[in-house]
């Protein structure tokens, strides 16, 4: 009777001990392997016949799909420099919003309650409330994008958005033509902000004003 | 699970006085074959064993039920990947993967007799739990599955004394036939090489 009970007991030890034996799949993750850079383009857009942008002055700081604030801390504006700083070196000038740029350029950060999560797509469809078209001077006009993704933020993210600003009165609408979101571990740091904001251009080579 | 598959074949085990049951354990390193070696995963799941509780009916013939567990693990360098809405996805990617068999088994001694080295093939056919996760930096998605499971398996049984009633050791190779259709895998077909012992239990 005990050998009975006893063989099977084995077979479930050995195969409970062989379970607990499974390698945790993040140990290896470094800070920098966290992260990860989505970008995203209207297809149809051609980014050499844009040739100036302009950059909000401040970040938008999104929770649950709302704007909760627009904040110019030192951690914000590395990250803009850094945006502006990337589009320069390909061949866009920066002038003030005023001077009728081509493409408008502007930063989010999108966080997230424990109960919540920020749907990418939801993202986009309340961008008036982020970034109001009267913003760039285009009061009453909507925003529209082809190619929203469908991430999920379950934690802290940052956007970046162009849209362009050079069509917009032809469309009346503001259409964004290239995102960029970054996620993971420590993203939203002074002292990561370049290299981040240089990891999302350096796989959009195709964002540049010369061909 | 694990408990009622034992369970029956010991019950069915002792309803005989013939034969004699046998407790086999193996180290059995997975490698993995075809399209889950190229898509998924290419590294050897080292975290690998099997073991199964057979009745040997006579000198030829054994029929019992099998079982195992396999961890297979890779994680790839950061590389842009296309995303399936035309996205381009910059990450670094790890899979990771574990499968438990319960299998019904028989196998086949080439050799009959009470020799000590008895060449065999055996087939186990049953179902698989698999539990599949990718995570894309620390993001994860995937899903837990129980599928279909085929074991052809080729290998020796060498006894320290008659067979079958003395212990031994087993040297085996097993093709672990294992669908599985998600996000564009079709199976986790691996080749487990096996390294054990059995043991008599009467």
């Amino acid at each position: 009777m005990t050998k009975q009970t006893g063989m099977p007991l084995a077979v479930i030890a050995l195969l409970a001990a062989a379970v607990g034996c499974t390698k945790q799949p993040l140990n290896n993750l470094s800070i920098d392997d966290t992260k990860i850079y989505i970008t995203n383009r209207d297809s149809t857009a051609n980014f050499s016949s844009f040739k100036t942008f302009s950059i909000t002055d401040s970040v938008a700081v999104i929770k649950n799909n709302q704007l909760n604030v627009k904040t110019i801390t030192p951690t914000d504006s590395a990250f803009i420099a850094a945006v502006s700083a990337q589009l320069q070196q390909r061949g866009y000038t920066l002038v003030q919003k005023g001077q009728s740029p081509d493409l408008g350029v502007s930063l989010n950060r999108i966080y997230n309650s424990s109960t919540a999560v920020v749907d990418y797509g939801d993202y986009w469809g309340d961008y008036y409330g982020y970034w109001d078209p009267y913003y760039w001077g285009y009061p009453g006009y909507s925003y529209y994008s082809s190619y929203v993704g469908v991430y999920t933020v379950t934690d802290g993210a940052v956007a970046i958005d162009l849209v362009d600003l050079k069509d917009a009165a032809a469309t009346s609408k503001i259409k964004s033509v290239w995102s960029g979101l970054i996620r993971g571990e420590g993203i939203i740091s002074q002292s990561n902000a370049s290299a981040e904001v240089q990891a999302l251009f350096a796989q959009s080579p195709y964002l540049k004003a010369n061909n | 699970m694990y408990a009622l598959v034992a369970c029956l074949a010991v019950n069915s085990a002792y309803a005989q006085q013939d034969g004699v049951l046998k407790l086999r354990l193996d180290y059995a390193p997975g490698i993995p074959l075809g399209s889950f070696k190229t898509d998924v995963v290419n590294q050897t799941a080292w975290r690998g064993y099997s073991g199964d509780l057979m009745y040997y009916i006579n000198d030829r013939w054994a029929v019992g039920g099998a079982t195992g567990f396999h961890d297979f693990y890779q994680q790839y360098p950061r590389q842009v990947y296309k995303g399936a809405d035309g996205s381009d996805v910059s990450a670094v990617l790890t899979n990771s993967i574990q499968t438990v068999p319960i299998l019904a088994k028989g196998q086949f001694s080439f050799v009959g007799g009470t020799h000590t080295v008895k060449p065999y093939v055996a087939l186990g056919v049953g179902g698989n739990f698999i539990t599949y996760r990718q995570f894309v930096g620390e993001y994860d998605s995937g899903k837990d599955a129980f599928g279909f499971a085929a074991s052809p398996e080729l290998g020796v049984n060498i006894a320290f004394g008659p067979w079958p009633s003395s212990a031994g050791i087993n040297i085996g190779a097993a093709y672990n036939y294992m669908p599985f259709n998600y996000a564009g895998i079709n199976n986790l077909n691996n080749l487990a090489v096996k390294l054990g012992v059995n043991i008599p239990f009467r």
